[in-house]
């Protein structure tokens, strides 16, 4: 049974999404995350395990990215293996037999319509346990407090790629602690820095979607 | 390779330039490299699909770019900053030390238009994200290979009047505040090469360039200067063509 839920993890790791997949080339053939996941359900393994080894896979793809050992590929192919187990874990979420570990919204900021970044780091968090709610890009300050309204305890975490409208993000943090005190704010892109993050009032930074899920992680409810 | 140009304005000597795909020299080793993989080869599986992007690419690449000619009216030392034609720009010290020697001065714009763009959005709502992702990188290699190939006109051009070109400086680059796109495409046509400015200084379409080139006697293309910038993972400091140490133009 373990042996079935490190392969599923193992698939995640690599990027192995179904048995026609030829990506990766040493795994040609062999089964991938999306049958796996189908006879560890039938074998009895439970969603949770599967989930906790899909975490583990998602958890060693990004800190490969995080050293640079692989590039963003490599990260969307682990992605699209993750979405295969979703599909057949979904109905136990729905059910309520397994739970996300917490509500992150995502999205870039006003004035900035860059997405394949803030993509990448919502495909990896969700991945990593969390549901994810993506507001998009151009997104003003009144949409992310609403979001925070609907989804109590969420977490929040905003893109930007240019210094420009790296403005609109410092706005928007001040704007939603104005509302929401308590809310932890992680923010992220190209132009941004620790010290800016700081600056800004956010409680997080992280410069790739693998330091997004340890902050994610760390401030568990 | 000798460009074909067109006045747009010939009393403002604003230019736009005929550039097809066939003239572009851009190759999947690029794209890889681009998008991390240099010095190390990309997964086949990978390599595949680039070169299926690269192959609808030329359909969806709407090319244009252009530039105007314009006398640098006056240069600040203390403040770092140049006159062109009543608009003064601050380039910061990086990058005026560059172009201080510049007689004249080529703003120019570059863009792919919106194809790439939509193309890419669609496969990741497809959920083809891998294809999605290789068809934005692969925009943004050509977007930078056509500015390659303006940017090697431009000297071909000022070589006839034995005029000598700096290297390119784009706003947002070397510490050259992003807003002074704003004043840079004060000095252009509207919609210019079919590029607009938001107010955040947000070029549309996306895979768009702009930047500044310097004209003249006494100056030179040099090595890019980057252990004086604090950028670490800027494009001119990561991006270099396979086997390409730093170009040196005439
Ligand atoms: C919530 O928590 C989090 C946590 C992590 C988060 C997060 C949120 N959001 C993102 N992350 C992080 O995780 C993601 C995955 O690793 C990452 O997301 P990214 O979105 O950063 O990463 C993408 C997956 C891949 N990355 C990218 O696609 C961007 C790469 C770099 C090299 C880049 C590229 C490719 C391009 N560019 Co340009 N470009 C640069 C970039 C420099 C760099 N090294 O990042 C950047 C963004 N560009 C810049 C600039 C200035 C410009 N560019 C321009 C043009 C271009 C190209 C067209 C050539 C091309 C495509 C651009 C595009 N938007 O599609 C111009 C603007 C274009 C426009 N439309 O207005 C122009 C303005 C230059 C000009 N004057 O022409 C700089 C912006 C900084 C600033 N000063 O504002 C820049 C940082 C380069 C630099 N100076 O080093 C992380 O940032």
């Amino acid at each position: 049974m373990n042996d079935a839920s490190e392969k599923i993890g193992v698939c995640i790791e690599r990027g192995k999404v179904n048995k026609s997949s030829p990506y990766p080339g040493d795994m040609a053939g062999q089964d991938g995350a999306d049958e796996l996941t189908v006879s560890a359900l039938e074998w009895g393994v439970t969603p949770d395990k599967i989930l906790s080894a899909c975490n583990i896979g998602m958890q060693r793809i990004g800190e490969k990215f995080g050293r640079n050992e692989v590039f963003v590929p490599e990260l969307l192919m682990s992605a699209k293996a993750m979405n295969a187990v979703m599909t057949h874990l979904k109905p136990f979420f729905q059910s309520g037999n397994v739970k996300a570990k917490g509500k992150f919204v995502i999205g870039t900021v006003a004035g900035d319509l860059h997405d394949i970044g803030k993509n990448l780091v919502a495909m990896v968090v969700e991945g990593n346990g969390w549901e994810v709610i993506d507001l998009g890009v151009d997104v003003k300050p009144s949409k992310f407090i609403s979001a925070v309204k609907e989804n109590s305890g969420c977490i929040v975490g905003l893109s930007a790629l240019l210094t420009t409208t790296m403005v609109n993000m410092a706005k928007t943090v001040s704007e939603i602690k104005a509302v929401y005190p308590g809310t932890k704010i992680i923010v992220g892109g190209a132009p941004l820095t620790y010290d800016k993050a700081v600056k800004m009032g956010a409680d997080g930074y992280s410069p790739d979607p693998q330091g997004t899920v340890e902050f994610l992680n760390k401030n568990l409810l | 390779m000798s460009l074909k140009y067109l006045p747009v304005d010939v009393e403002k000597e604003i230019y736009e330039v005929e550039i097809s795909f066939k003239d572009l020299s851009i190759t999947r080793k690029e794209i890889e490299h681009d998008i991390g993989y240099s010095g190390i080869s990309a997964p086949e599986h990978f390599s595949g699909i680039i070169d299926a992007v690269l192959s609808r690419a030329a359909d969806k690449c709407g090319i244009r770019a252009g530039y105007r000619i314009i006398d640098i009216q006056k240069k600040e030392d203390a403040n770092h900053g140049l006159l062109l034609d009543g608009v003064f720009f601050s380039p910061d010290k990086i990058i005026y030390p560059q172009i201080k020697k510049a007689e004249r001065a080529a703003m120019f714009a570059v863009t792919i238009g919106r194809e790439m763009e939509l193309w890419s959005g669609e496969l990741f709502r497809r959920g083809e994200i891998l294809m999605g992702y290789m068809a934005d990188a692969a925009a943004s290699s050509i977007v930078e290979n056509i500015t390659d190939l303006l940017h090697d006109h431009i000297r071909s051009r000022m070589l006839e009047s034995e005029m000598k070109i700096t290297n390119r400086y784009s706003p947002g680059y070397c510490n050259w505040n992003v807003s002074e796109q704003h004043l840079l495409f004060s000095l252009l046509p509207k919609n210019f090469c079919g590029i607009s400015l938001t107010e955040s200084s947000l070029m549309l379409p996306v895979k768009s360039v702009s930047g500044i080139i310097g004209i003249g006697k006494n100056v030179r293309y040099s090595k890019y200067n980057c252990n004086r910038c604090a950028v670490k993972d800027c494009t001119y400091r990561t991006r270099r063509r396979p086997g390409e140490k730093a170009v040196v133009l005439k």
